[in-house]
């Protein structure tokens, strides 16, 4: 666990254009370092930017100022598409094909990515075994439900074995029991599947559950990292019982009380 | 459903029958002159009778109607994908589009016909210029709506813009595509009426004009229903290939 996979260096965003009203700075020097098979957390109030920050970093915007190493190369203010096929992004809310199929919509990553042949189509059983939909390989994602469509979001973007996962607030779209049940979920695919993972979230629970660091991003925009927290809680403490485990509800205490003095 | 689908099938037949019985009983009960109002039993047998002296000219307005719309469609979708991709296409163009969607029709066949004659050419490219712009305006809207998130979904799997184009913007708009192509089915038929009015003596729309100055009034109806037969056919073409298509939404 100690080859860093990403380094993250000053990263800035700004959208609009320069010297005009319209110009948000929105990211201010963040630099992070991820560790390969490591579950990196990111806590932030709602529009502070995570969204940004995961999307540069996911390849879909590039960044204003900085740079991004990936796997000890520097590629600068935006990562290339070709590098992009190591990655896996599962969006806020779902982003599925409404025309394709569950297994449809897994398919078509592996279209995309011109990945072909036999241990492919296994690949997309694995996944959806995984989690917990092979049953629901022909269905339309309008005929899941919310937490279904997340899971198959989550297989999408598993299927084609990146080696990075980013989740965008994967539940948060979701009632509270199915959150707690998908959590739990998540945290046996990351188990499961050795992936370096980066995860948004707003709920602090979700993230002593699954992080082995989290950074709290602050309130204010242009947002920057205003803590980063080690959560040292064994992994073997880590399941439905972890409510108990002493570690956890002193970490909660200490990061809710960040949370509620940066309101 | 198959209730459903019987209603659908039975209820316009009925309106149908009450619709031609009540004409049919009106004219006979009010003895309103043939070259007035002809009875729809005198215009069915005027569609059956002279068949032979109708069918080229219905021929000609199916060809033109087909031909025009079926250029007309790839041109709307075309340009409305270089509208909506490229800010400098959408400022040159969208003006033009907009007035060639509110500016009656008839008032620029003449035009066209100083420029072209009265062949064929002139009706097809009526027909066209009637519906591409309605085609272009809805697959507009259609890729303007496809949400940001979709493109994101592409870029994130590092996808080209011509592939987000193909893979997801293109059927994503699909749906407003396709009531933009249903519209331009009725225009086509319209527009090519239109154009058949104004001159030459090919076509249904002409046959209308020439029997309506001589009186003959159920041959003029005869023309108008056929009329309405192609557009019925132009209307369940256009269903039948947006149902094969678009089948997930059904
Ligand atoms: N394309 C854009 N153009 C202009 N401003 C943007 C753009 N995208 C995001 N913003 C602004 O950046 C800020 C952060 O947005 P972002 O979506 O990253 O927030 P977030 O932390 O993900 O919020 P949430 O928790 O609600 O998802 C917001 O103020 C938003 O208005
Ligand atoms: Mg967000």
């Amino acid at each position: 666990m100690e080859n860093k996979i990403f380094r993250i260096n000053r990263i800035s965003k700004s959208f609009g254009s320069e010297n005009s009203d319209s110009k948000v700075e929105v990211i201010k020097e963040i630099s992070m370092e991820i560790l390969e098979k490591e579950f990196v957390v990111i806590l932030g109030n709602s529009g502070c930017g995570k969204s940004t920050f995961l999307k540069i970093l996911g390849g879909i915007l590039p960044a204003s100022s900085g740079n991004i190493e990936f796997n000890g190369k520097d590629y600068g203010q935006e990562i290339p598409r070709d590098v992009l096929k190591k990655f896996g992004f599962v969006f806020q809310n779902n982003n599925l094909l409404q025309w394709r199929t569950t297994e449809g919509n897994l398919r078509f990553m592996l279209e995309m990515m011109h990945l072909k042949g036999e241990q492919w189509t296994a690949r997309i059983d694995e996944m959806l075994d995984i989690v917990g939909l092979k049953a629901y390989k022909k269905e339309y994602p309008h005929e899941l439900s919310g937490g279904m469509r997340q899971r198959v979001g989550i297989a999408r973007a598993l299927v084609h074995n990146p080696d990075v996962l980013i989740l965008d607030q994967p539940l948060g779209a979701l009632d509270a029991i199915t959150r707690k049940m998908l959590s739990y979920e998540i945290l046996n695919i990351w188990k499961k599947t050795q992936k370096t993972v980066v995860m948004v979230t707003n709920n602090v629970d979700e993230a002593l559950l699954l992080a082995n660091r989290i950074f709290v991003l602050s309130p204010v925009l242009p947002t920057t990292i205003s803590h980063e927290i080690q959560v040292n809680i064994p992994i073997t403490a880590r399941d439905e019982n972890i409510y108990e485990n002493q570690r956890f509800n002193e970490l909660r205490e200490m990061i809710n009380d960040i949370v509620r003095s940066t309101i | 459903m198959t209730k459903k689908r019987i209603e659908s099938f039975i209820a316009p037949i009925i309106m149908f029958l009450l619709i031609f019985t009540g004409w049919e009983i009106i004219v006979r009960a009010l003895k309103i002159p043939k070259w007035l109002l002809p009875m729809p039993s005198q215009i069915f047998k005027s569609m059956i009778v002279n068949f032979p002296a109708f069918w080229p000219h219905i021929l000609v307005t199916i060809e033109t109607v087909l031909l025009g719309f079926i250029i007309a469609v790839p041109i709307g979708i075309l340009l409305a994908s270089l509208i909506t991709s490229f800010k400098v296409v959408n400022a040159a163009l969208s003006p033009y589009v907009t007035f060639l969607v509110m500016v009656p029709l008839i008032s620029l066949v003449p035009l066209l016909m100083l420029f072209m004659g009265y062949g064929m050419n002139v009706r097809v490219v009526t027909v066209i210029i009637q519906s591409f712009a309605v085609v272009n305006m809805n697959a507009c809207t259609g890729f303007n709506n496809v949400p940001i998130m979709r493109q994101e979904l592409m870029q994130s799997l590092g996808a080209s813009r011509l592939q987000s184009y193909r893979r997801v913007i293109l059927p994503t708009a699909a749906s407003d595509i396709f009531t933009g192509v249903r519209l331009a089915g009725i225009f086509a038929t319209t527009g090519c009426i239109s154009a058949e009015y104004v001159g030459g003596n090919m076509g249904l729309g002409s046959q209308i004009i020439k029997y309506s100055q001589f009186l003959k009034t159920t041959e003029s109806f005869a023309c108008i229903f056929y009329v309405t037969i192609v557009g019925l056919m132009m209307y369940w073409l256009i269903s039948f290939a947006q149902k094969k298509i678009i089948s997930w939404k059904i």
